[in-house]
């Protein structure tokens, strides 16, 4: 088999993406993943909101596929948790709460709990998070929730090992290879933690930091820590998409990140080839079949004739006939999808159009 | 009471510059503005400094006006202009015969201009169409218009005028005949003022009529709708102007990192509530394709309208109402058997704003008794640059980052500096498209500051912060962190304003069908669009 040829070619690494590439990868399979770069749900809160649940498709379908990002997400060492029928609240970037249903555990911890006592603590090198202006605001919206919980701002300085200005990117990137740094970090926290039963910071614990090493952060601080989003890139989200990519890489999907799909050759109802738009090197892709999962911004691939989908995640062109036999769609890329990323929407259907691929596997080889 | 010789309503160009021209004749005025700087009409235009070559064909004194203004503008404010000149392009889709009567034309009025053939026009603007047959040079530039607004005010109030913004004019009261005095209302808090004056300028653009009826009298304004859009690029150096009569989509303005195309005319029944639709902006775009095909692909960062208020000579005012020119108009309701000391100018261009503002102040000296005559030719809007300043703040920051503070800060940069050298931390960029330090943010919204920005969208006519890609969806959400550290807002305040700030930008982007910037606004609404609708249910958490 030529090295450019795959059984699967999937492009866009955002939750639909990543989900269909891990079906795939789990059958067996020879996967691509093909991407510009992480999805817009990584750049976001990097939780699941609920706003589509119920529109969703039939309950055990989307259990089916809510289990397996929950075990893919396990194994990859960021476990997801949440349960369809209870809704729940997190914070947002303004300060709000938000409606959530599943998300990662260490998030879980800034739920608004009852006679909680909680330390917002910022970094006074990072200007773009206020302890203050989230204290403020969760007390006052933990308040209308009818929430007895209390926050209180609290500040530590990280100049020394940091610099100043920083981001939560370079924290992140110190805490994941800096066990010295790590230290620093528990030492500058203690002070503003106590007399607290829990504190939240600024997303910053790690870009590939696994749920155990939070766990140990945890543990040698003695309090319960969580992180809260922050202005794009938002730590949680990127370490959901390190964490996943890195497990699917085990799993032997090849990963080629930084390069656009330019380009779909459909021929005779067949989607031969597929073009990546890389630098100075055209490179081209075969894939038995492959699964499209670029966002709402897909037109220019799908082409202006793509008018909706069948049952199995075909596009289908405005006559109603399936583009390709061996193309599918999934996310937000899906024609008609009303377009909100981070949805389990997401998640079914990346899971749905990963199985639906799986299943053409030799269907298409004689070409 | 507080009282005045002279109220102003409207804080666009003209409002702005009958202050500043007050205030050199030494006559005490208050300006109010019932939103913020450059709020109508002025805010929402191309920003192009006419050298009268768009009118000289049709227009003979309108052009000239254009071109005495543009020189004078340029001496007297170079910090609001970027003097990059304009070209008259030919195209072969227009009339042969409007090239040479132009060019004619353009001779009678004194226009400097050169005659260039296709190679040479194309060797200076590559990106122009293959296919035009020429162009002509002319001297136009682009001028800032919150900047030219705000260094009128500024200057101004230097001199003791003083300038309210989120003003709005609620009554005029008036005794014997004459105006005695204003009723106005703060538009963000509800407070009630009045101020006793001698003389009303109506000055309010588009809201003239308004105005006007509040002191019993009519004004014949007509508002015609413009729609414009922002490209992320400067696919010219220069002023492109299509050489043909006055029509759609002609002109094209490169403005700081973006240029502005337009635009529509089309009649509207007022100033609020202004939208653009899907084939005014296509039909533009087409438009601005003829003259530089690449405007087709360019990244649009948002589309807005404008409306100017057109003055409509009506058939029997021309005993009282002097006509000054065809372009704009004054109104002295004395002499027109309404109340006395109420002066409405109506019309007119952001070119000659100057004018139009002295020839309002002549009339409010001659009723005042003041012997005075016009100075805002001379007088340059700002002093000249501290070389000190101009040192530090170089040692301080970036060179770009410095040059374009001191351009739109002036003498007051050396605030700034004080600021970064007791806090260097605040030398930190907060908005990169347009290189906004934290410390000019804190300035803007700081008391020192002469006119103080009221919200973030004030923040971005004073500094362009947001006018850059993101459209605020970054910079917007640490200008709103800013003012809560700077004690202005609470924190629900803050996100309230933050709040309010993002679906106005949203608003301009709302419009665009495809390209980059959809999924820039897409990531917008990811980021906030779930958080704004939850701030519906959970309510204002102090129960209003």
């Amino acid at each position: 088999m030529e090295s450019n040829h795959y059984d699967v070619v999937v492009v866009g690494a955002g939750l639909s993406g990543l989900t269909a590439a891990g079906v795939a990868a789990c059958q067996g399979l020879r996967v691509a993943l093909v991407a510009t770069g992480p999805g817009s749900f990584v750049l976001g809160s990097g939780y699941l909101k609920t706003q589509e649940i119920l529109a969703a498709g039939p309950a055990d379908e989307l259990s089916e596929a809510i289990a397996f990002f929950c075990e893919m997400a396990q194994a990859a060492g960021c476990p997801f948790e949440g349960q369809f029928s209870s809704s729940r609240h997190l914070p947002t970037i303004l300060g709000d709460f938000q409606s959530v249903t599943f998300a990662p555990r260490p998030l879980w911890n800034a739920e608004p709990r009852n006679d909680t006592s909680t330390a917002i603590v910022g970094i006074r090198e990072l200007s773009y998070f206020d302890e203050n202006f989230m204290a403020e605001r969760l007390s006052d919206q933990a308040r209308l929730l009818g929430s007895s919980c209390t926050y209180s701002a609290r500040q530590i300085s990280l100049a020394r090992s940091c610099g100043a200005p920083t981001t939560t990117l370079r924290i992140a990137k110190r805490f994941d290879y800096d066990a010295g740094f790590r230290a620093e970090l528990i030492e500058a926290l203690r002070p503003a933690a106590a007399g607290f039963v829990r504190v939240l910071v600024p997303g910053m614990l790690g870009l590939c930091s696994r749920e155990q090493q939070i766990a140990q952060f945890e543990s040698e601080l003695g309090c319960t820590v969580c992180e809260l989003p922050t202005l794009p890139p938002s730590i949680p989200g990127l370490r959901l998409f390190h964490l996943l990519s890195r497990h699917l890489s085990k799993l032997g999907v090849e990963l080629l990140q930084g390069f656009p799909v330019s380009k779909l050759q459909i021929q005779d109802g067949v989607c031969m080839e597929l073009e990546v738009a890389s630098p100075g090197h055209p490179m081209v892709l075969r894939g038995e079949c492959a699964v499209l999962a670029t966002g709402q911004h897909s037109s220019t691939l799908l082409g202006v004739d793509c008018n909706g989908h069948d049952e199995q995640m075909h596009p289908l062109t405005s006559s109603g006939s399936v583009m390709a036999g061996n193309l599918f769609v999934a996310g937000t890329a899906l024609p008609g999808s009303s377009g909100s990323s981070g949805d389990v929407m997401e998640i079914l259907t990346g899971h749905r159009a990963g199985s639906f691929a799986a299943a053409t596997r030799g269907h298409y080889a004689a070409r | 009471m507080k009282s005045t010789q002279v109220v102003i309503i409207g804080g666009g160009a003209t409002g702005a510059g009958i202050l500043w021209d007050l205030s050199l004749r030494g006559i005490s005025a208050i300006l109010l503005e019932q939103g913020d700087i450059a709020n109508g009409a002025t805010g929402r235009c191309h920003g192009l400094l006419h050298s009268g070559a768009r009118y000289v064909a049709k227009d003979l004194e309108t052009a000239r006006d254009c071109l005495a203004e543009n020189r004078i503008i340029k001496t007297i404010a170079p910090h609001c202009v970027e003097d990059i000149g304009g070209l008259m392009v030919q195209c072969p889709q227009d009339d042969p015969a409007f090239f040479e009567q132009w060019w004619r034309a353009a001779g009678d009025a004194d226009i400097p201009s050169r005659r260039l053939n296709a190679e040479e026009a194309l060797a200076l603007e590559p990106n122009l169409a293959a296919n035009i047959l020429g162009a002509f040079t002319c001297p136009d530039a682009h001028v800032d218009v919150f900047r030219l607004v705000l260094a009128n005010i500024e200057a101004a109030v230097g001199r003791g005028a003083r300038f309210h913004t989120y003003s709005k004019v609620n009554s005029i009261q008036s005794a014997d005949g004459r105006v005695r005095g204003v009723g106005y209302s703060n538009t963000l808090t509800g407070e009630k003022h009045e101020i006793a004056c001698e003389v009303v300028i109506n000055a309010a653009g588009g809201w003239a009529q308004e105005a006007a009826a509040l002191a019993g009298v009519e004004v014949p304004v007509r508002c015609d709708k413009g729609t414009l859009l922002v490209l992320n690029h400067r696919p010219s150096s220069r002023v492109i102007n299509r050489c043909r009569k006055s029509g759609d989509g002609d002109i094209l303005v490169p403005a700081g990192p973006v240029c502005i195309l337009g635009t529509s005319s089309m009649s509207v029944p007022g100033p609020d509530g202004l939208t653009a639709s899907p084939e005014e902006i296509n039909y533009l775009l087409q438009l601005g394709a003829e003259l530089i095909p690449g405007v087709a692909d360019a990244r649009i960062l948002r589309i807005f309208c404008g409306a100017r208020a057109l003055y409509v000579p009506a058939k029997v005012d021309s005993a009282g109402g002097r006509e000054i020119s065809r372009s704009y108009a004054l109104f002295d309701h004395e002499t027109l058997g309404g109340v006395g000391g109420f002066i409405s100018i109506v019309g007119g261009k952001l070119t000659t704003y100057r004018l139009m503002a002295a020839a309002v102040c002549d009339c409010v000296a001659g009723k005042l008794g003041v012997q005075s005559e016009c100075t805002t030719g001379k007088v340059p809007l700002r002093p000249v640059d501290d070389c000190k300043a101009h040192r530090r703040i170089n040692e301080l920051l970036p060179l770009p980052v410095a040059e374009k503070m001191e351009r739109r800060l002036g003498p007051a940069v050396t605030r700034v500096i004080e600021a970064i050298d007791a806090r260097p931390e605040l030398a930190e960029l907060v908005c990169e498209c347009e290189m906004v330090t934290r410390a000019e943010l804190e300035y803007v919204l700081g008391e020192a500051s002469p006119i103080p920005a009221q919200t973030i969208a004030d923040i971005g006519r004073r500094t362009r912060l947001g006018f850059g890609p993101c459209q605020g969806t970054f910079c917007g959400y640490r200008a709103m962190l800013a003012g809560f550290q700077t004690h202005r807002w609470t924190a629900s305040q803050a996100a309230k304003e933050f709040s309010s700030y993002l679906h106005e930008r949203w608003k301009g982007q709302a419009l665009i069908q495809e390209g980059k910037q959809v999924e820039q606004l897409d990531l917008s609404h990811e980021l906030y669009g779930a958080d704004l609708s939850t701030c519906a249910y959970s309510g204002e958490p102090d129960g209003k």
